[in-house]
């Protein structure tokens, strides 16, 4: 095929997914779809395997692949023009139960030509708890309505049976009937634009482009994994639920033109919902391999051809009907990712060319937390505190990550401003701000993450109650990269200014930090809890872990960063070995013999221990 | 205003990145066009000789000229500009304690993504924040607090408000300060209060509210709007006076009205405290024009089309209305002016043609050649192959003849170095591989105009586009035709089509207030929301000179469902004030416009409804230009053909000798049929197999669909 | 020629992986090093500033350049769990 006819025929593809994608945020109107991007759109070839993945969270991409080969096979022989397709199981293809696929056959002419696929997060799914984590389910049984695989859509037609069963068993179910609306519209404008093209150019060109992209795409990957050192290179997560500790091991190995990740030696699975089924952690190496070493390369099959995975059966990464799964996403998933980040990224530290790929770890929690109750306009409310899409970056070999940046798997996710979270829910917020000093040290430290912290305010019933499910309390989930610290881990306090009050202290109700404020501060991480007249919930988000030596950091940018607040003068000469002037200015004298000291003492001390 | 009898000429100059462009207007007489280079930063003397180039086609002075003007009508890119090379105020900002950092962290990584293209956005690990325009250290934290009501929980501390501005002024020598309080577009009170301890502690410093530049939710966009505005102020306001005083010096003495980025203008006085208003003010009178034209010849459906030499800029026209966009920015800061929508890309005549290293796969732009060192075949050093340079090597432009005979183009250099470069790495020939690259150009514009039609629910088949810039009439005879447009209207003001559309429009006074309420509300208490508005418009037109019979107000509600983040902002239809039946039918329209921008069953009604803004646009009407009307002669061009040359002809796939005219020597009514190329001294246009171009009585050349 | 392994570590002529910064030698390429790095294990808790105040048990090990003292590398750990070894053929 030319190139012209192929740039064309790529660039408008690129568009049927942009246009999908629009359509998909268009009709839903949801928060969690339009600020926090927490949705998928891509396409896939006839036998369901990934033509093009676009910008949504990444873990789903090739999860959806599978979505679609799943379907496939369950529906051999009854696929027909027009129809829809639902999967939600995390044991055949989905995440887990809110992130509803919606997959649909694309025919031209009456031959299947290609598929569409999608997801939201739905608004809920009739799992235990509102919003879809169930910190306290112990199976898959208690995380809502599942699906191997059904028709929602026969031949343009809804089967309305289906859907009203569904909408029965969710709570606000106009709400998830809207979302299921928008990802049949969505999959609709993919059908309709991918047909137009197919029209225009011909199936035979089109499917003859399709190949290339992916012909292309694996041999552009493969020709960058043949570029880059072989070696195997090790990463270990360690997250924390209520007494548990559990591990993601991984060891990524790269030999010539090809890459595999072994999660050998994880935990085994949890009682709590925090596991992942196998194509979660198929998907979840994905989220930090595209775009660090594909970000030039169209994401598809081509890919995927060179990767392989080990994931051994009933560990956390792989875990066995009828295990709880609905905090995947924000649990070993997402352990996954910050390993393979890790790794990946030491691979590409090994190169001259790629070391500017390199990053530390990005926001590495990804924590939830869900509110629900009614809001000060008598509306049952239930959604997600943004905040975790404002994330934290990891440091990189030329420069800082950035103060809440953001996080890898989310490429465009944003949070949601404090004047739209108090329109809809019945809280106000004391304060939202960057936290010092919790950016991993380093030569290029990491982002910062958010603090925050809300009341209630004008409750009908007195207040609400929120779900979390945040690790990366006890441990910190952002790892630095070549010395950089990682990043400070999350925290969640219980302010209980209410029992304060009782006792007759005085409670500020604008306070601007937790030491302004009087009650008894609890650590929370997993679980429900009331949020009722005067206490306050406090979240502090992990910050972004660090590049490189802190000793070798600039002093100059440590001048800035006081300035600035990122950092502390404390942390500034503690760790860094720099130290400010009156004036805030470095004092060059005073940091050098600083400096000297650290290093005659990491040399002496660690000899001591 | 002006002292003469006989004429009365209204000046319009916009000034643009390159050009300044000024047109003349007097009913009665033909349009009088000026052209001369932009010279930032000190845009005003790029806009004083543009008006003498204008003043030099009509033989006369400058204090001829000015002693007949009535009226000043300007645009001008001073504000981008400034963004662009951060040369504004040393700014401060207030906001409420304990959310200093809203304009650091720009909801989280928003602000790092924001403005990148999808290649930008798949590569995090190279991307940044852009340098905020007032740093964590000249921001302080005011303790007060409204709620979500517009209730003040905490009343401001003016004390301490006093010492925060004491610091930013006195410590931190903060020229110009934003203020920006939660929920302050509820609640104006506090937000006030702090301008007046500032104009008391801190006299002189320029002052900028968030509840007066954008009282509109979301406190990030509207500190970053508050932000821009100090920043820019006092330049704007600086340049606008100065350029009132150079007016005054050559004996204008009327007054002088500055186009905004939502399409309307405001007398310089008020601009001046609106810096932000002025931003894209350029692309908007752009779509301005175009409507006016539309107007002119009985099209309310345009598409607007701009093809420069960096980007190709478009915007709609339906029914005469356009929309405003929804997420704008500006560089890479988010902000809320209303600003009309147009969608870019770069793809312009000096867009660099390259060659992905691995694949070989084409692109087209979006790194521009620019003017300097432009496209190889202007022979000023350039060594890439650009758009350009592919047009003359598919026969459309004229090596001898560019640009009225001022510059020969160098084909041979333009062949040579894209022979090298593109065509033999694609294994192609050199003409073969121009198409090739001509084609992908012209994908990538038909792929973008349907990103801003049919995504929003438009057909491009009830449109007629027009086409305007430098490039754009090279390449329209094939998106048009791939979009089926009714047909396309190159004008004859296609040049200075920025400063038509200064002309072309009325100044606007836009009101708003935020207010959310049901559906259905009472009519009485919508009018009540209307009814201060409506006395502050009266008032604000009258002192501008207007008496009612010039002036209209056009009410708009923003309306949207019960939990759902989609607002759309509505006209209110019918008389006004309104009435139980005017609403019943503002939320049909509601619902209808909603269904067609947000796609079919996306209307969720279950969920209710509600309206959450009420717009007031005060128009103070201004006098239309007349466009001279031309009679209508035979259709025999032949007196026009130069020659004939090889052009590369769509429908054949290759070059085919084909006719060459100059559009200087058509009169109105004459007709050319396809496949064709007509030289004007500002551009060419090209005609295609099945095409037919007819000079119509403005001197517009339409194409015809045959 | 000095072919880089890591963001702080090179293979040096001798076929040593050695400090990027003073060159001092740590071992044979393609084994692991970190044994012959100077190792300081400290709780994360206390590591840096009041943010990570609510670390757990949660080690921090450092592992310098025994010639210069550079940071070469960090990782978290539990006590009981083995180093993270890289190993990167050249």
């Amino acid at each position: 095929m030319d190139p012209i006819t192929f740039s064309i025929i790529r660039h408008r593809l690129y568009r049927v997914i942009d246009e999908a994608v629009i359509t998909l945020k268009h009709v839903s109107g949801s928060a969690i779809t339009n600020e926090g991007h927490d949705l998928m759109v891509s396409l896939y070839r006839a036998d369901g395997s990934l033509l093009m993945g676009g910008v949504g969270f990444l873990h789903h991409l090739t999860s959806a692949a599978e979505a679609c080969k799943s379907i496939i096979r369950r529906f051999e022989g009854r696929i027909d023009e027009g129809d829809v397709f639902l999967t939600n199981c995390p044991y055949t293809a989905a995440l887990h139960t809110s992130d509803v696929y919606l997959v649909a056959p694309i025919h031209y002419d009456g031959k299947l030509v290609a598929w569409s696929a999608c997801f939201v997060h739905v608004y809920d799914i009739g799992a235990m708890v509102p919003g879809g984590f169930s910190p306290d389910s112990r199976d898959i049984f208690t995380e809502g309505f599942s699906s191997p695989g059904l028709k929602l859509v026969e031949q343009g037609e809804m089967n309305h049976d289906i859907m009203d069963t569904l909408l029965n068993m969710v709570r606000a179910p106009e709400m998830v009937a809207l979302d299921l609306s928008s990802m049949i519209a969505s999959n609709n404008v993919a059908r309709e634009r991918m047909v137009a093209l197919v029209h225009k150019y011909g199936p035979e060109a089109v499917d003859q482009a399709c190949q290339m992209l992916v012909d292309q795409s694996e041999e552009s990957f493969r020709e960058r994994l043949r570029e880059l050192p072989d070696g195997r290179w090790e990463s270990r997560q360690y997250f924390d639920i209520e007494d548990e500790t559990y591990r993601v091991l991984l060891a990524m190995t790269k030999k010539d033109d090809t890459l595999t990740f072994d999660f050998t030696g994880s935990s085994e699975q949890s009682k709590y919902g925090i596991n992942c089924a196998y194509w979660a952690a198929w998907g979840g190496f994905f989220a930090p391999l595209f775009p660090l070493l594909c970000y030039d390369i169209t994401w598809n099959d081509g890919v995927l051809r060179p990767i392989s995975m080990i994931a051994p059966e009933g560990t956390i990464v792989n875990c066995t009907r009828p295990a709880p799964i609905s905090l995947a996403t924000v649990g070993a998933i997402q352990s996954v990712n910050n390993a393979a980040c890790i790794c990946i990224s030491k691979m590409l530290s090994a190169s001259e060319k790629y070391a500017k790929e390199a990053t530390a770890v990005w926001h590495g929690s990804h924590f939830a937390i869900f509110m629900f109750g009614q809001n000060q306009k008598g509306q049952e409310a239930i959604g997600i505190m943004t905040e975790t899409f404002g994330g934290a970056g990891g440091g990189r070999s030329f420069a800082d990550g950035v103060d809440v940046g953001g996080e890898i798997p989310n490429p465009i996710g944003r949070m949601a401003n404090v004047e739209t979270t108090e329109n809809h829910f019945p809280v106000r917020y004391l304060f939202r701000r960057a936290t010092i000093d919790s950016g991993g040290p380093g030569k290029y430290r990491g982002g910062t993450g958010l603090e925050y912290a809300i009341q209630q305010h004008d409750s009908p019933d007195g207040g609400i109650h929120y779900v979390v499910s945040g690790k990366g309390t006890k441990f910190s989930m952002s790892d630095g990269l070549g010395g950089g610290y990682p990043g400070a881990p999350c925290n969640y306090r219980w302010v209980h200014n209410n029992e304060a009050a009782a006792e007759g202290k005085n409670v500020n109700p604008f306070a601007t930090s937790t030491e302004q404020m009087t009650g008894e501060q609890e650590s929370v991480s997993w679980g429900v809890y009331p949020l009722m007249d005067q206490d306050v919930l406090y979240v502090r988000s992990d910050g972004g872990g660090g590049y490189g030596d802190p000793l070798a950091r600039e002093p100059e940018r440590l001048a800035r960063d006081v300035r600035h607040g990122s950092v502390s003068a404390g942390v500034a000469r503690r760790v860094y070995g720099v130290v400010l002037d009156a004036a805030g200015e470095v004092d060059t004298a005073a940091s050098e013999a600083a400096r000297e000291a650290i290093r005659a003492a990491r040399l002496s001390q660690a000899a001591a221990e | 205003m002006g002292n003469s009898a006989s004429q009365s000429y209204v000046v319009a100059t916009d000034v643009g990145g390159t050009c300044t462009d000024t047109i003349v207007f007097s009913p009665g007489e033909p349009l009088y066009l000026g052209k001369a280079l932009s010279t930032p930063p000190n845009f005003a003397e790029g806009v004083m000789n543009s008006i003498r180039s204008a003043a030099d086609t009509m033989g006369l002075s400058f204090a001829e000229l000015f002693a007949r003007t009535s009226l000043f009508v300007h645009g001008s890119t001073v504000v981008d500009n400034t963004l662009l090379t951060r040369d504004g105020a040393r700014t401060g900002l207030l906001t409420t304690e304990g959310f200093e950092d809203t304009l650091l962290i720009t909801r989280g990584a928003y602000g790092r993504w924001g403005g990148l293209s999808e290649d930008g956005i798949k590569h995090p690990v190279a991307t940044d924040r852009a340098e905020p325009l007032v740093p964590g250290e000249r921001i302080q934290g005011l303790p007060e607090r409204v709620d979500y009501k517009g209730a003040i929980l905490r009343a401001l501390d003016v004390e301490a408000t006093e010492k925060a501005v004491r610091h930013l002024v006195e410590d931190k020598g903060v020229e110009a300060l934003a203020v920006c309080l939660l929920w302050s577009f509820y609640n104006t009170a506090h937000e006030r209060a702090v301008r007046d301890v500032i104009e008391r502690v801190a006299p002189g410093t320029y002052v900028s509210l968030s509840s007066d530049i954008a009282p509109v939710p979301g406190e990030y966009e509207r500190t970053s709007t508050t932000v821009i505005n100090a920043y820019a102020g006092n330049i704007a306001a600086a340049y606008l006076n100065n350029l009132q005083e150079l007016l005054t010096a050559e004996g204008y003495s009327g007054p002088l009205l500055v186009m905004q980025g939502y399409g309307g203008l405001l007398p310089a006085k008020e601009a001046a405290g609106r810096a932000v208003g002025m931003i894209e003010c350029g692309p908007a009178a752009g779509v301005i024009g175009s409507r006016y034209l539309g107007h002119v010849m009985d099209d309310g459906d345009v598409i607007a089309a701009d093809m420069g030499g960096t980007t190709f800029k478009v915007g709609v026209i339906q029914g005469g209305e356009f929309d405003y966009a929804r997420e704008p920015m500006v560089d890479r800061f988010h902000y809320v002016a209303p600003k009309i929508e147009v969608i870019s890309i770069g793809a312009g005549g000096g867009s660099i043609i390259s060659l992905d290293p691995r694949t070989k796969v084409p692109s087209v732009g979006p790194r521009s050649a620019g003017a300097r060192p432009g496209p190889i075949c202007y022979g000023q050093g350039g060594e890439e192959p650009t758009l350009t340079d592919v047009m003359i090597l598919v026969g459309y432009m004229n090596p001898e003849n560019f640009l009225g005979g001022s510059i020969t183009l160098d084909i041979e250099r333009a062949r040579t170095i894209f022979k090298e470069k593109i065509a033999d790495p694609l294994g192609l020939g050199v003409e073969e591989a121009a198409i090739g690259i001509y084609r992908i150009a012209a994908a990538q514009i038909t792929d973008l105009i349907h990103e801003i039609t049919v995504e929003r629910g438009l057909d491009p088949r009830d449109f007629v586009l027009h086409a305007f810039g430098g490039s754009c009439p090279l390449v329209c005879g094939i998106f048009g035709a791939e979009l089926n447009v009714k047909r396309i209207v190159i004008p004859y003001t296609a040049s200075v089509n920025c400063a038509f559309g200064l002309v072309s429009a009325d100044i606007v006074h836009e009101y708003s207030v935020t207010k959310t309420l049901p559906v259905p509300s009472a009519a009485e208490e919508i009018n009540a929301i209307y009814a201060p508005m409506l006395e502050n418009a009266q008032a604000q037109l009258a002192a501008e000179g207007f008496d009612e019979s010039g002036t209209a107000f056009d009410w708009s509600i923003d309306l949207r469902y019960g939990r759902q983040v989609h607002e759309v902002t509505t006209p209110v239809r019918g008389e006004t004030p309104v009435s139980e039946e005017s609403l019943a039918a503002l939320v049909d329209d509601f619902e209808a416009l909603y269904e067609r921008k947000y796609g079919k069953g996306s209307a969720y009604r279950a969920a209710g409804m509600e309206m959450t803004m009420f717009r007031l646009t005060a128009r103070g009407l201004m006098k239309r230009p007349e466009i001279e009307k031309l009679a209508l002669g035979g259709k025999d061009a032949s007196a026009a053909k130069t020659g004939r040359r090889p052009i590369f002809v769509e429908a054949a796939g290759e070059l085919v000798e084909s006719d060459i005219y100059d559009f200087e020597r058509l009169t109105p009514g004459n007709e050319i049929t396809g496949p064709a190329v007509i030289h004007t001294p500002i551009t060419t246009i090209v005609l295609q197999d099945k095409q037919t171009g007819h000079l119509d009585e403005y001197r517009n050349m339409v194409i015809h669909f045959t | 020629m000095s072919a880089r392994i890591s963001a702080s570590l090179v293979v040096n002529d001798s076929g040593e992986i050695a400090c990027m910064s003073c060159g001092h030698a740590l071992g044979p390429s393609g084994q692991p090093w970190k044994n012959a790095a100077t190792l300081s294990e400290t709780p994360l808790q206390g590591a840096a500033g009041e943010p990570y105040s609510n670390a757990a048990n949660v080690l921090l090990r450092k592992f310098y350049c025994p010639s210069c003292a550079t940071l070469l590398d960090s990782e978290s750990a539990l006590e009981e769990d083995p180093f993270l070894n890289d190993v990167v053929h050249i």
